[in-house]
């Protein structure tokens, strides 16, 4: 049974103040029976951070699709930590001409989970949270890359950014959703000391998951979804927001 | 399951720390003026914190006097909690080697608390204010400036060396800071130094991953000399 989506992304309060862009992006795209959902925050330090973040988005999504079989099959883990990395880079080496920046100006984390019919890929760069719901338990695919500091984390255009990779992938046997956050959004829904997601997060799934068969443009649990993360998630913070969810019933 | 969306179902996560460690010299050349002015503006540096409402729930700082010894006369604390300073006697010798040291090692047990319970933090930050030459333990202030420096280099600290004075050992504090030279105090402008702190606390405490703090350089020409 294939997922519903929802991805949103809201400018923070801290930036709102000063005027600044929003610079989480998210992405969904599906193809060929893979469903890819990707999140990036982009670095506060960067100039041109929105950018990369879509960049990074987008291509992301592409890549995961096309490569899937490889990376739920192969046996090479950092062949391909080297290549999500080496092409997400390729893309914004683009995106810096185009702009007239440099790569580093275009600074993101990168987090991902793409599915097919029985299989699935996690990947992840950065802070921010993946996690995911396996018979009815929530549990943490890959929590924030932090380094000693509130204020440190890798990029996808960092220095070793490839060996810093999580790569995760599994079956989805008993697998009833995803959840991809920022930085901004995991302040509320990722308890920091105890590792593990706020209640909130199956509840999100879930409401996603209540998706009508039939769609519509802005069906009501988007609205909703939308609703929650503007008045609950976003007040917790002053950084952008960003979620991403998969989920079925 | 109820898809309404609670408090309950949301974690509050406590506020990332800027640990701040002020080192401050009380020996017998405080007496007087400088010992007034520096715990005025102390109190100021508290009173600005209050007032920020960034800095208010990030900044913990800590106090370590040295004299003819150091002591810890206030553990980190969060605004709410610390204690506003009425007076310190100022006597002895300036054994600043070991008030560094008590500094650091105070700094690693807030650090592993931290841990612990979940707490990020950003960069210590250290100010070192002294208006002599120290006289301790010549190994301790060997050890307290290979330690900072080794902290410095590895950028796991944030240090700001102060001469109080004419009489400042400018030379030592300098051994203490390789990639800024250390500060002299222009006169008594402990008040403009401690809104100048503030500000810069407010300043780490609103970033987030991949911002370089940069010090408000321009900010020193008021009461610094470099």
């Amino acid at each position: 049974m294939a997922f519903t989506e929802f991805h949103y992304q809201v400018r923070g309060r801290g930036h709102t103040a000063e005027g600044v862009h929003v610079q989480d992006r998210t992405a969904y795209k599906h193809h060929r029976g893979v469903q890819v959902i990707c999140l990036a925050d982009g670095a506060g330090s960067a100039t041109h951070a929105e950018y990369g973040a879509q960049t990074v988005v987008d291509t992301g999504c592409s890549l995961l699709i096309d490569r899937f079989d490889e990376f739920t099959t192969g046996d090479d883990a950092a062949g391909a930590r080297e290549a999500i990395i080496g092409t997400l880079l390729a893309e914004l080496e683009d995106t810096a001409r185009r702009v007239g920046c440099d790569v580093a100006d275009l600074a993101s984390t990168f987090l991902a989970v793409a599915t097919s019919t029985d299989r699935f890929v996690v990947a992840h760069v950065g802070d921010g949270v993946i996690g995911y719901i396996k018979n009815d338990e929530m549990k943490v695919a890959s929590a924030p890359d932090n380094a000693e500091f509130a204020n440190e984390t890798t990029f996808v255009t960092s220095t070793g950014a490839a060996a810093s990779l999580r790569l995760f992938r599994g079956s989805l046997e008993g697998v009833t959703g995803f959840i991809l956050m920022s930085d901004g959004a995991s302040a509320s829904l990722f308890d920091q000391q105890t590792r593990k997601l706020a209640p909130a997060c199956a509840k999100l799934i879930a409401i996603a998951a209540t998706a009508p068969a039939r769609q519509s443009k802005n069906p009501e649990y988007k609205k909703r979804l939308k609703r929650v993360v503007d008045t609950q998630v976003r007040p917790a913070t002053k950084d952008d927001c960003a979620i991403g969810i998969l989920a079925r019933r | 399951m109820a898809l309404k969306i609670g408090a309950d179902d949301l974690v509050e996560n406590p506020t990332p720390r800027v640990p701040v460690s002020l080192c401050i010299d009380t020996s017998g050349s405080m007496l007087g003026d400088k010992i007034r002015e520096l715990i005025e503006g102390v109190n100021l540096f508290y009173d600005a914190i209050d007032e920020d409402d960034d800095a208010h729930d990030a900044a913990e700082v800590s106090i370590v006097e040295f004299n003819s010894a150091a002591t810890l006369i206030q553990d980190y604390a969060s605004i709410e909690r610390l204690e506003r300073i009425e007076t310190v006697d100022p006597s002895g010798l300036t054994f600043l080697g070991e008030g560094v040291n008590l500094a650091l090692d105070t700094l690693e047990k807030r650090k592993s608390v931290y841990s612990g319970s979940g707490v990020l933090y950003y960069q210590p930050w250290l100010v070192l204010m002294t208006d002599g030459q120290p006289n301790g333990d010549p190994d301790e202030l060997e050890r307290a400036i290979q330690r900072v420096t080794e902290l410095v280099a590895a950028k796991k600290l944030t240090v700001f060396p102060i001469g109080i004075g004419g009489d400042a050992d400018m030379a030592v504090l300098a051994r203490f800071s390789p990639n800024r030279p250390p500060l002299r105090l222009q006169g008594l402008k402990f008040k403009e130094f401690f809104e100048w702190l503030s500000k810069s606390v407010s300043r780490v405490s609103r970033s987030t991953p991949g911002d370089t703090v940069k010090l408000d350089l321009e900010g020193l020409a008021g009461w610094a000399e470099l």
